[in-house]
């Protein structure tokens, strides 16, 4: 049985990792990666802390729950990812800034 | 008698009497080319109204109308009209004169540009000068008599561009403030002690006046009482009001400049109407005077009588000898008035008001010519020096008779009005000092003498003018037929010839010997003269001498065969420099009010003009020291506070780069501050 904190353990590096992918890379879609990190992390977290409700199993579901939200999100996160490309040229979210004030 | 008019059209008519000539007045100078017919339209009808108040007042009732205007207190103010014998006499008077001179005007004044002006001021005169004859309280005849100084003022300045003309006019008009300010004071008196100022009911026959008297040093009238000496200051405040307007020694000395008016208007102003304001004045008032106040006015009558005599003998200038001679005889009516004899002063005042302006307007008649002579023959010469005139008689007869008979008048001879109304004052005089006694005598000795220099300075005049020898084609070096000299037209002539009936005796009285029978004189005259020896004695000696005076004059002034004045003498000079009352007035006076006036510049600039200046300068230190204050300490923390909040902005800006992952990075610093914070706490 392996025990609760090596989840959380390697759902905070997940997590950390998909952090840090957001805060540095320069390409929207590493950053998407990156996103998608910390979902997996937090799934692997509500999964984990699902042990303790064998009755209901909340935590399976709720990490189904985010796994079908996560998928439509990537794919209507491409989708921009893509228009953001035809429009300007790069997937660099810090060089679009024609809705900048 | 009773009268055919109601009070109600008695009050119209006297209303109409005295608007006309207001009315004429600023529609003369609406109406810029009509003056004339306005000026002699309204006088016409003030003495057509006049003439009808006289012949229903006269001696028969006594009107007086009058409206509260003013309510101080217990003490009331009317606006009204007083009309008794002697404002209708003097409203006569004054508008049959006036009416003479406006007819005289036209003519004289036909070439002056701005005659509308002209008219228009004599019309404004004329209504103030009615105003104050029927004024029924004195203030509003103070209110008036401000006015006619006022109107007089204009017309001596009527040439303004003449430099003369103005300093004359400023003069008259400042002395005339200074008797000005004597009335006041005595009205002031009157109103604190009487409550009231109506003529009335002050001075009527049932006046207040009458039941106020001294005792024991207090001065007691029905509504208070003050100390006794009050009575004499009041009597001689009114004293000097009157020697301000009647030029009476020692304000007498504006009445001679004032003769740098028109000729028209001397005689109407300044020898008729308005100089015999002040004597009206004086017989208003006359119930006031206690002992003392008379005495003194007795003498100063006799004095300036006296002095100006002397004067007149010796001027050169035709007016200055007739604004002297003026000055003299409003001196013997202030004399008579002195003495107690009112009815004289009247008499005279209206006799004086005939022959005077008569021999003004004579005068003027013989300037007028003069100065087309000069006009014509564009020479230069003074056309009022009587040392370029001589033997006019057979050039302007009418001119040379018209003079000759204001001149007897003036000099009291018989058959004259001037030898009713001139031996009435001096026999009262006589009456006085025989009762008085002592010291007295030297008035009835000096008003002779007065009266005797009087016939000798008007027939100087007289030869000087009309007799002799024309000296004024020598002086321009040219013949006596191209000067074109001769009695100037019916405009001229026949004011002057109604005026030259009006000086015999017979429209005064019946009998041109008897006092008595004189109409003027019996109604305001009091108290019967005994028929003494004086009736006899003293017109008697005046005339006999006044006859050899006469021939005196013509033989040194007309035939120069005597000489016998020395230029040099001292008595010449006092006459000739009149009394050095000019110097007086001039150097000392006006040199002291100069220095004066110096002073106060002195201390305007250094003391006034210094608190100025220093406390502007406070003022401007105060204001730097405000200007540091608000520049460093205001705005410093103001812009302080500006700049730190700009850095702020600045700093804030800075977390707005509009990258994507720098606001990433800030919420989740703000988020995992949050949560520390609240592991924390």
């Amino acid at each position: 049985m392996i025990p609760l904190i090596h989840f959380l353990l390697i759902g905070a590096v997940l997590f950390s990792l998909g952090l840090f992918a957001v805060i540095t890379r320069k390409n929207a879609i590493q950053i998407l990666m990156g996103i998608e990190l910390m979902i997996n992390a937090s799934i692997l977290n509500m999964v984990a802390f699902g042990k303790y409700d064998k009755v209901d199993n909340t935590g399976q579901i709720f990490g189904l729950f985010i796994i079908i939200l996560a998928a439509a999100a990537v794919a209507v996160a491409l989708v921009i990812i893509m228009n953001l490309f035809k429009r300007v040229q790069t997937v660099d979210p810090n060089q679009t800034k024609s809705l900048r004030g | 008698m009773e009268s055919i008019f109601t009070n109600y059209e008695i009050l119209c008519i006297a209303l109409t009497a005295i608007t006309a000539p207001f009315l004429a007045f600023i529609l003369s100078l609406i109406f810029k080319k009509l003056a004339s017919v306005f000026g002699l339209t309204s006088i016409s009808i003030s003495l057509v109204s006049s003439a009808i108040l006289f012949f229903t007042v006269w001696q028969s009732q006594t009107f007086h109308f009058a409206f509260e205007w003013i309510k101080l207190a217990n003490v009331s103010i009317n606006i009204g009209i007083l009309l008794n014998d002697l404002s209708v006499v003097m409203m006569l008077l004054v508008s049959f004169v006036a009416l003479l001179v406006h007819i005289y005007s036209v003519e004289y004044i036909r070439k002056e540009a701005l005659k509308y002006r002209y008219f228009s001021y004599l019309s404004l005169f004329c209504f103030a000068m009615l105003c104050v004859v029927i004024a029924d309280n004195l203030f509003l005849l103070y209110a008036f008599w401000e006015l006619v100084g006022f109107a007089s003022y204009l017309l001596i300045g009527f040439w303004f561009t003449k430099r003369k003309a103005i300093q004359a006019n400023k003069k008259a008009f400042i002395m005339n403030r200074v008797g000005d300010v004597g009335f006041l004071i005595g009205l002031m008196i009157l109103l604190s002690q009487f409550h009231t100022l109506d003529i009335e009911t002050l001075f009527g026959a049932k006046g207040i006046i009458h039941s106020s008297f001294v005792q024991n040093g207090v001065w007691v009238s029905p509504f208070s009482t003050m100390p006794d000496y009050w009575l004499s200051i009041a009597g001689f405040s009114f004293l000097i009001g009157a020697a301000g307007k009647s030029a009476q020694f020692p304000l007498h000395s504006w009445l001679p400049d004032a003769m740098q008016g028109p000729t028209a208007v001397s005689s109407l102003i300044h020898a008729a109407t308005m100089v015999a304001a002040g004597v009206f004045l004086l017989l208003r008032v006359s119930p006031l005077f206690n002992e003392l106040v008379l005495t003194s006015m007795a003498s100063i009558g006799l004095f300036t009588a006296f002095m100006a005599a002397t004067i007149a003998l010796t001027q050169n200038d035709i007016k200055k000898v007739l604004a002297f001679s003026t000055i003299s005889q409003l001196g013997f009516m202030v004399l008579a008035v002195g003495v107690g004899d009112n009815a004289a002063a009247i008499f005279h005042l209206s006799t004086h008001a005939f022959f005077k302006c008569l021999l003004f307007l004579a005068a003027g008649m013989v300037i007028h010519q003069l100065h087309h002579v000069k006009q014509y023959s564009s020479s230069k010469f003074d056309e009022q020096d009587m040392r370029n005139m001589g033997g006019l008689v057979k050039l302007m007869p009418v001119t040379a008779t018209v003079f000759i008979i204001a001149a007897l008048a003036l000099s009291g001879l018989p058959f004259t009005s001037g030898y009713l109304s001139k031996d009435a004052i001096l026999i009262s005089v006589f009456e006085w000092a025989g009762a008085h006694g002592g010291v007295y005598w030297v008035f009835p000795v000096l008003i002779s003498v007065t009266s005797w220099l009087t016939t000798f300075y008007i027939f100087r005049v007289i030869f000087k003018v009309f007799f002799g020898d024309f000296k004024l084609p020598f002086v321009l070096n040219k013949k006596l037929e191209d000067l074109h000299l001769n009695d100037p037209n019916q405009w001229m002539k026949i004011p002057a010839i109604i005026l030259a009936v009006c000086c015999f005796a017979f429209v005064f009285a019946l009998n041109p010997f008897s006092l008595n029978s004189t109409w003027l004189y019996q109604v305001f005259n009091l108290k019967p003269h005994s028929e003494s020896l004086l009736h006899l004695f003293v017109p008697l000696y005046i005339n006999v001498l006044s006859i050899v005076l006469i021939v005196a004059a013509y033989f040194i002034y007309a035939k120069n065969k005597i000489i016998f004045t020395n230029q040099k003498a001292w008595y010449y000079q006092l006459s000739y420099n009149q009394w050095y009352f000019y110097q007086l007035y001039d150097r000392k006076l006006v040199s002291l009010v100069l220095w004066k006036a110096k002073v106060s510049l002195w201390f305007d600039k250094k003391i006034i003009d210094g608190i100025v200046h220093s406390s502007a300068k406070g003022t401007l230190l105060v204001s730097k020291l405000t200007d540091w204050v608000d520049k460093y300490i205001i705005d410093g923390f103001v812009n302080g506070l500006a700049s730190w909040v700009g850095s702020l902005s600045t700093w804030f800006k800075s977390m707005q780069s509009g990258k994507l992952q720098h606001y990433f990075v800030w919420m989740l610093f703000i988020f995992l501050s949050f949560m520390i914070y609240k592991v924390i706490i």
